[in-house]
C-alpha cells in the first residue's frame, strides 16, 4: 500500500475539521449565548471551533481541487520501516513506564535499543541503561528534589 | 537616561557569582540542546521549566534565557561542522558555513558565526534597553479591547507574514486556541471540553504539547531523513580565531544590514528563522563581486547569524513589554513566567523592575559568556554528535518523557507527548507550521479573557474594537496583514491568466 501526500493532506484536513466540529459541539452544551453576567463559557471556544471546522474543510477542498501532492509519496517504504523501528520501542517504553515507573522503563528502553538496534554487547547495553537511570535519579530526585514516577521495583531498593 | 540607571541596577543582579554560574550552566545546557538533533530551543526550555519552580524568578529566567542563547550558538555549530542545522533558524548558515569548514577553514567559519552572532545579540539587547520602558509605558494605556487587538495582531501576523499556506497557519493557531480552552474555565469555573475525561480537568499543559511537537516530532523527522554525519575536523586554533576577528570590520555593511533585518523581524512576529533567510537573501543580492554564495563566502555566514541572534534577542521585547511573544521559544518562556506567578506585560516594569532589568542586564553578560564558552568547548560538543544515534536517540526520547512527567506528575501526559509527537511529525511533513499552535496555547486564556471583558464592556458588540483610534488601527492593521497578501496573490493570478490566454488559443 502506498500513502501519497495527497491522501495525508485529506486525512489531516478532515481531522482538523472534525476537531473543530467537536470543539463547537462541546461548546454548544455549555451555552454559547449571553448569560446574566456576560458571555457564557462556550462563547469563545464555539467560534474557534466553527472557524477551525471551516478552515479544515477549506484545506481539504483545496487539496482536492489543486491535487496537492498527488504524485508525491508521504513516506517511502524504507523510511517507514526505519520510523517504525524507532517508534515501536518508544511506545513500549511509555507502556512499561506506566506499570514499572520511569527509572525501570528508561533503563529497559535504553538497554533494548542499544542491544538490539545499536548492536552493542548485552552487558554494555545493560550498563548504559542502568547508568542512565542512576543519572536521572541523581539529577531529579537528589539535586532538584523532583520525584519521578516509581513502580513496584523501587521500594525493593528502599527508594520511595 | 532613566533606563540607564535601571540597567545599572540590573547589572548588580546579573553580575553576582551565583547568577554568572547559572549563565554558564544555562549556556552549556543550551549548547547540548542546540547541538543534538531533535532537541531544540523551545523544547529544551520546556524541559527545564519544571525544574525552576523552586528557584527565584529572576534566577530562573536568567537560566532559561541563557539556555536559549546557548541553543542558538549550538545550532550554528552543527550547521557549520556537520551540515546539519541544529535549529531551524540556523539552516541558512549551512549554505556557506559548511563549504568553508570543508575547505579546512572550520575555525574561521565558526569564529565568523559566533562573533557575528554575538554582535547581533548585543545590538538586539541594546534595542531592548532603549525601547522597552517606552513600549511598556505606551502599553499601560491599553484596556481589554486593546489587549485583544494586540493578540489578534500577533495571530494575524503569523498568518499573513509566515511562509506556510495561510489556511494551514490559521488551522494551527485555532487548534492551539481550542486546546487552551480545555479544562476548568478561569472566568466561570465551569468544565469545558473535557468530555468526561477526568485527566483533562486541569487542562492540557503547553509544556507537554511543546515537548511532543518539537521534541518527539523533530526526532521522528530526523530518523526519517537518516543521519549522515560527515563531520569536518572541529579543532579550534586560537591564532585563527584572532585573525578572523581582525577580518570582521571589513564586513561592517553586512553586519549593519543584518542587524536591521533581525531587529525588525524579532520585534514583529517574523521570528529568527525568517530573519536569517531574509538576511542571507539580501546579502546575496547586494554583493556583486567575489566568490559566488554557497561556496563558503564570509558574508554568507555573517548575514544569517547576525540576523538570527538579533531577532532571537529582540523577540524578548514584545514578550516583556506587551506580553506577546514573537517566537516559539519566547512563548514558552512567557508561559514559564506565568507559572512562576508573574504577569508579562507593562505592569511587570513597575511591579518587578529588578526582574526585568536583571534579565536585560543578564542578556549582555550571557551573550559574552556564550561567545567565549562556545569557542572553548566546540570540540567537546562536536564529539557529542559522533556518539552513535542508537544510544543518543533513545536518551533524548527518555529525557523528553521525563521532562513531560515532571510538569504535573501525570502519566496521562506521557500519552499526550506520544500523540503530539505524531502530530508534530505529520504537520512537519505537510508544512503546517507548529510555532503558531504553541503561541496560541500560551496566549489562549489571555486572549479569551480580553475578548470576554471587551464584550462585557460593549454588551456583545464587536464594534468595541473600533471604539477609539488606537484599538481601531491595531485591529484594522491585523485584518490588513491577513487580507492584503491574499488580494495581491489573487490579483497577480488574474493578470497572469489574462496574459496567458492568447497563448493558450
Amino acid at each position: 500500500m502506498v500513502i501519497r501526500r495527497f491522501h495525508m493532506e485529506l486525512v489531516v484536513a478532515g481531522l482538523t475539521c472534525l476537531a473543530g466540529a467537536v470543539t463547537a459541539l462541546g461548546s454548544l452544551e455549555l451555552g454559547v449565548g449571553w448569560g446574566e453576567s456576560g458571555p457564557e463559557p462556550g462563547y469563545f471556544p464555539f467560534y474557534i471551533g466553527v472557524l477551525l471546522a471551516l478552515l479544515g474543510s477549506y484545506n481539504g477542498v483545496y487539496a482536492l481541487l489543486a491535487k496537492r501532492g498527488d504524485q508525491e509519496l508521504f513516506v517511502e517504504r524504507r523510511h517507514a520501516i526505519r520510523l517504525a523501528r524507532f517508534f515501536g520501542p518508544m511506545a513500549a517504553f511509555v507502556i512499561l513506564t506506566i506499570f514499572l515507573g520511569l527509572y525501570v522503563g528508561a533503563a529497559l528502553y535504553l538497554f533494548y535499543t542499544a542491544w538490539r538496534q545499536g548492536n552493542y554487547r548485552p552487558h554494555f547495553a545493560a550498563l548504559l541503561g542502568g547508568g542512565f537511570a542512576v543519572a536521572l535519579f541523581v539529577v531529579f530526585e537528589l539535586m532538584f528534589k523532583v520525584p519521578l514516577l516509581k513502580g513496584p521495583l523501587e521500594p525493593l531498593f528502599g527508594i520511595y | 537616561m532613566e533606563n540607564f540607571g535601571l540597567l545599572l541596577d540590573g547589572f548588580q543582579i546579573a553580575l553576582t557569582p551565583s547568577h554568572i554560574a547559572i549563565m554558564v550552566v544555562g549556556v552549556l545546557l543550551g549548547l547540548v540542546v542546540g547541538v543534538l538533533p531533535g532537541l531544540g530551543a523551545p523544547n529544551g526550555v520546556s524541559l527545564l521549566i519544571p525544574l525552576t519552580f523552586s528557584m527565584e524568578p529572576v534566577s530562573a529566567i536568567i537560566l532559561l534565557a541563557s539556555m536559549y542563547w546557548g541553543a542558538l550558538f549550538g545550532g550554528s555549530t552543527t550547521s557549520i561542522l556537520f551540515n546539519i542545522p541544529g535549529e531551524p533558524s540556523s539552516v541558512a548558515t549551512t549554505f556557506d558555513g559548511y563549504p568553508m569548514a570543508r575547505d579546512g577553514q572550520a575555525t574561521r567559519a565558526l569564529t565568523l558565526a559566533f562573533m557575528s552572532a554575538g554582535i547581533g545579540a548585543l545590538v538586539g539587547v541594546i534595542v531592548i534597553t532603549l525601547l522597552s520602558s517606552w513600549a511598556a509605558e505606551f502599553a499601560l494605556r491599553f484596556g481589554a479591547p486593546e489587549y485583544f487587538a494586540v493578540y489578534f495582531l500577533a495571530f494575524c501576523a503569523f498568518i499573513g507574514m509566515g511562509s506556510a499556506a495561510p489556511a494551514k497557519t490559521a488551522v494551527s493557531l485555532l487548534l492551539g486556541l481550542a486546546l487552551s480552552s480545555v479544562g476548568m474555565d478561569t472566568i466561570t469555573g465551569s468544565l469545558r471540553l473535557t468530555f468526561g475525561i477526568s485527566e483533562l480537568i486541569g487542562g492540557i499543559s503547553f509544556l507537554v504539547v511543546v515537548i511532543g511537537l518539537f521534541g518527539i516530532g523533530e526526532i521522528l523527522i530526523t530518523i526519517q531523513h537518516g543521519l549522515k554525519f560527515r563531520g569536518v575536523s572541529s579543532r579550534v586554533d586560537l591564532r585563527d580565531v584572532f585573525r578572523t576577528i581582525a577580518e570582521l570590520p571589513r564586513y561592517y555593511a553586512t553586519l549593519i544590514r543584518s542587524c536591521l533585518v533581525g531587529t525588525w523581524m524579532g520585534i514583529t512576529p517574523g521570528g529568527p528563522t525568517a530573519a536569517s533567510f531574509m538576511s542571507y537573501g539580501i546579502a546575496r543580492q547586494w554583493s556583486r563581486r567575489g566568490k559566488p554564495f554557497g561556496t563558503g563566502r564570509p558574508e554568507g555566514i555573517i548575514a544569517p547569524e547576525t540576523a538570527d541572534h538579533s531577532a532571537g534577542t529582540c523577540a524578548m521585547l514584545p514578550m516583556l513589554a506587551l506580553g506577546v511573544p514573537s517566537s516559539a521559544t519566547a512563548a514558552v518562556m512567557m508561559g514559564g513566567l506565568m507559572i512562576w506567578g508573574l504577569t508579562p506585560g507593562p505592569m511587570l516594569f513597575t511591579t518587578k523592575p529588578d526582574f526585568v532589568w536583571g534579565l536585560i542586564a543578564s542578556m549582555y553578560v550571557a551573550n559574552i559568556v556564550g561567545v567565549i564558552l562556545v569557542l572553548a568547548t566546540v570540540p567537546m560538543f562536536a564529539a557529542l554528535l559522533r556518539i552513535p544515534f542508537a544510544i543518543i536517540g533513545p536518551m533524548i526520547v527518555a529525557v523528553c518523557f521525563v521532562g513531560a512527567y515532571t510538569v504535573s506528575s501525570a502519566t496521562f501526559d506521557l500519552w499526550l507527548v506520544l500523540a503530539f509527537g505524531i502530530v508534530g511529525y505529520v504537520f512537519n511533513k505537510l508544512q503546517y507550521p507548529i510555532a503558531p499552535l504553541v503561541l496560541a496555547m500560551v496566549l489562549g486564556h489571555k486572549a479569551e479573557n480580553a475578548f470576554h471583558q471587551s464584550m462585557i464592556m460593549s454588551d456583545g458588540s464587536v464594534l468595541v474594537f473600533w471604539s477609539n483610534p488606537l484599538v481601531g488601527s491595531i485591529i484594522t492593521l491585523a485584518l490588513a496583514l491577513v487580507a492584503v497578501p491574499q488580494l495581491v496573490r489573487f490579483a497577480t493570478r488574474l493578470r497572469r491568466t489574462e496574459v496567458d490566454e492568447p497563448l493558450v488559443k
